[in-house]
């Protein structure tokens, strides 16, 4: 189901894909730079990433809402979902520097979103819904 | 357009892996795929050309993480190239080139491992 500043995708990788290209046609409406549009897609990538792996663990049958409110000003991305609760602001960044001397893997998917976009709002309704908006400021 | 293709040939001792499209958390298991072939081949010398990949997530990344410490300790390494700005940009804002050798173009990686 898709509209002008929404599109619905069943919980599954396979539509990341369209979801980026989504978010890049939505955010090149705003004039914005190529640097601050990938900044922004990759970011929607990460969130639904971690929707399908951890909150809804692969299930197809589950549903990512994606929409989208943009002014001149800024661009929020609006991503609603069924799951427990989750906030990523209240995961730590990992130090870098022992990220690579202990060859780690995974966990870097927060800290993009966290330093791409300029603020990360979590909030969660009943039953189980959680809201995620991703605001990016432009310039 | 497939969604993500990857292209394998050796030169000698080194393997190179031509990465196509986009590399995200759908298609970076066929990469993973890759590199398990190349362990179970003994291939530990690998240079891994960008040039026409066109998008990477930390999914992406977190192959690369997930793979170069075998190759390490197999006397080899994992060497990445020909990157465009906006690929190379991802990996070195999150500080990859202190764990990676990254090169412009493929023959300064094929050279760098005699």
């Amino acid at each position: 189901m898709d509209d002008q500043n929404k599109i619905v995708i069943s919980s599954s990788t396979k539509y990341l894909a369209r979801v980026r290209k989504y978010i890049e046609v939505k955010a090149n409406e705003t004039g914005a730079d190529a640097d601050t549009i990938n900044q922004i897609v990759m970011s929607v990538d990460e969130a639904c990433t971690n929707v399908i792996k951890y909150a809804h663990h692969y299930d197809t049958n589950k549903k990512i809402k994606i929409e989208v409110f943009h002014s001149k000003k800024q661009f929020k991305v609006s991503i609603t979902y069924e799951g427990l609760e989750f906030d990523p602001n209240n995961v730590e960044n990992p130090d870098m520097e022992e990220y690579f001397a202990k060859c780690k893997v995974g966990g870097l998917g927060i800290p993009m979103m966290k330093k791409f976009m300029n603020k990360i709002e979590y909030k969660c309704g009943s039953p189980n819904v959680n809201y995620l908006t991703l605001t990016k400021s432009l310039s | 357009m497939e969604e993500f293709n990857l292209q394998e040939t050796n030169k000698g001792d080194i393997s190179i892996l031509y990465l196509d499209g986009f590399l995200d958390a759908h298609t970076s298991s066929e990469l993973e795929k890759a590199f398990e072939k190349l362990i179970s081949e003994k291939r530990h010398n690998v240079v891994v050309n960008f040039q026409k990949l066109s998008y990477i997530s930390s999914a992406g990344l977190g192959v690369f993480m997930a793979y170069i410490e075998t190759m390490r300790n197999n006397a080899g390494d994992i060497k990445l190239c020909s990157m465009s700005d906006k690929i190379y940009n991802v990996f070195d804002m999150l500080g990859f080139p202190i764990l990676f050798e990254i090169y412009k173009e493929e023959q300064t990686a094929l050279d760098k491992f005699h």
